[in-house]
């Protein structure tokens, strides 16, 4: 389909390659790629770094680490339409609560969603806030899989926790990193629902993600071999995620 | 002495850590909560109040007089509990073939299977919104239901666990005079129960919550479904009049489509915890 030319009534005509010429032509579509990739810089780091920071956290044996763990996950459980709608309030420029405690710090009002400069940053807010969880559980059943008697022994024998963490933990944590960061990357990349209830791709275009304009051209404009040669270039993009993480974990297996 | 100084703060550190990811957490949703209660005049106040000072219902009452509130909820929560009901059955029976059946082809068409894995539904988004404009599905519950059955996930976990139990449980029951269908109803199914939950769970999250191919398959107010319903008329692009969102109804509506999906997660925890980290082993 992605060789054609159809706009739903009609016949699909043949066009070659023309659609993906047409696509790297585009200097929109290349907009939408180069801030979906900006989205990813933004939101990937944190979700997997914060998420192993978190599990690490409750998997100490502190007090209230349970309810900790339940309130950290709740967001993940709520609907992607909703967080948008619910942060769209907290980020409101005006009466949003997010600016109200921000001035406390000094900080003037920002425009978080009519701004070109903040917008992708709320965006990325929202959906940290919203995924965070989901990362949490992975790291933290990577981390109760490591035996504790390894880390007694590096104990005993003197090791700082410091040390224990970057000798024993972490290389032992490394299948679970390559999937949550490779499961991240992949959910990222194919970021929509937020973006299309906190900004319809605005202002001027500043959060059009991919996904979001392979809808808009084939289901607003309905140019539909359009959109699924746009849709080809994401599936190339996560193939390529997949295949990355396959390699890694069968290295990674082969250390251990 | 400084030994144990050191590791108090340590501690406090930690303590505070936690305190920071708590609130942040929760007070969003608490705040959408107590929003939801707020009546008109007071919704914008400046500062921010945390306690409604005139609470009342009167958002509810608009969300649900003017908008089909309660039709987007029974079709969403219908789909998604239609849509697990399939998955798990037709899940389990491909994976009881797939793990204790020996036929023709059965290795490739398990790998086939799995290679399915790979492909996201934006990927095959556009060719399915054909497929179902030539049957005349668009529109219709069917339409939110059907895609979403197509689960791999569920055959790949169901057939590792059905892997695991043991030939000689089969063979008794053979022995006994139980067939294919029997076993896989009354041993392989009650066996299977926890991964079952867990694959149910994932199921009905995903289709609960989906969101992309609903928007493109329903345009009708009679089959949309709440996360739709919900974008399209308390998003910031659209709103009813193309103004800015009413953030008092708008609250209560995401409270409305919230709260059933976080009782059913604090009473499953234990399955969505194991679901999530089912999905964490595919890949």
């Amino acid at each position: 389909m992605s060789l054609t030319k159809w706009n739903i009534v009609g016949q699909a005509k043949f066009v070659g390659l023309q659609n993906f010429i047409d696509l790297f032509r585009d200097t929109n579509f290349t907009r939408s790629l180069v801030n979906t990739l900006y989205f990813m810089f933004l939101t990937v780091p944190a979700l997997v770094i914060g998420g192993l920071l978190i599990a690490m956290l409750v998997d100490q044996s502190l007090k209230g680490r349970v309810v900790t763990r339940t309130l950290v996950f709740m967001p993940y459980v709520i609907m992607s339409t909703v967080v948008g709608v619910i942060w769209l309030w907290i980020l409101d420029a005006r009466f949003g609560i997010l600016n109200y405690y921000l001035s406390f710090l000094g900080i003037r009002p920002i425009a978080w969603l009519s701004s070109v400069n903040w917008a992708m940053p709320a965006v990325a807010i929202a959906t940290i806030w919203w995924t965070i969880g989901f990362n949490m559980i992975l790291f933290l059943a990577g981390l109760q899989d490591i035996p504790n008697e390894l880390k007694e022994a590096a104990r005993i024998d003197g090791a700082s926790s410091w040390q224990v963490f970057w000798s024993i933990t972490f290389p032992l944590l490394s299948p679970t990193m390559i999937v949550v960061v490779m499961l991240t990357l992949i959910n990222t990349f194919q970021v929509f629902a937020q973006v299309y209830v906190m900004t319809g791709g605005g202002p001027a275009m500043a959060t059009l993600t991919v996904v979001q304009y392979m809808y808009v051209q084939s289901f607003q404009y309905y140019r539909l071999g359009y959109g699924s040669a746009i849709a080809y270039v994401v599936f190339i993009f996560l193939i390529a995620f997949i295949l990355l993480e396959r390699k890694l974990l069968k290295r990674s297996g082969d250390l251990n | 002495m400084n030994e144990k100084k050191k590791k108090r703060v340590v501690r406090a550190l930690l303590y505070l850590f936690m305190i920071i990811c708590i609130i942040v957490s929760f007070a969003p949703i608490l705040w959408m909560s107590v929003s939801a209660f707020k009546p008109e005049g007071e919704i914008l106040s400046y500062p921010p109040q945390w306690i409604p000072l005139h609470p009342t219902w009167s958002n509810f009452a608009y969300v649900l007089k003017n908008f089909n509130f309660a039709r987007w909820t029974f079709n969403s929560v219908f789909a998604a509990l239609m849509a697990t009901i399939i998955v798990i059955l037709i899940d389990s029976l491909a994976a009881f073939a797939f793990s204790k059946m020996k036929f023709r082809g059965s290795k490739t068409l398990y790998a086939i299977i799995l290679s399915m894995l790979m492909v996201p539904i934006q990927v095959t988004i556009v060719p399915l919104y054909l497929m179902f404009a030539d049957v005349n599905l668009l529109n219709t519950i069917t339409a939110l239901i059907l895609p979403t059955t197509g689960n791999v996930t569920g055959v790949f976990i169901l057939t590792n666990f059905f892997r695991s139990v043991p030939e000689n449980l089969l063979d008794a029951a053979i022995v006994d005079g139980a067939g294919s269908f029997r076993i896989w109803w009354s041993i392989m199914l009650p066996l299977a129960r926890p991964s079952i939950s867990a694959v149910a769970i994932i199921t009905f999250m995903s289709n609960w919550t989906n969101f992309l191919w609903p928007l493109i398959s329903v345009s009708s107010d009679a089959s949309r479904t709440l996360p739709v319903g919900i974008a399209q008329f308390f998003g910031g692009q659209s709103g009813v009049s193309g103004s800015a969102p009413q953030y008092g109804p708008a609250m209560a509506a995401a409270l409305m489509a919230t709260l059933p999906a976080i009782a059913i997660f604090l009473f499953l925890q234990r399955y969505f915890v194991k679901g999530v980290m089912m999905t964490g082993i595919k890949g």
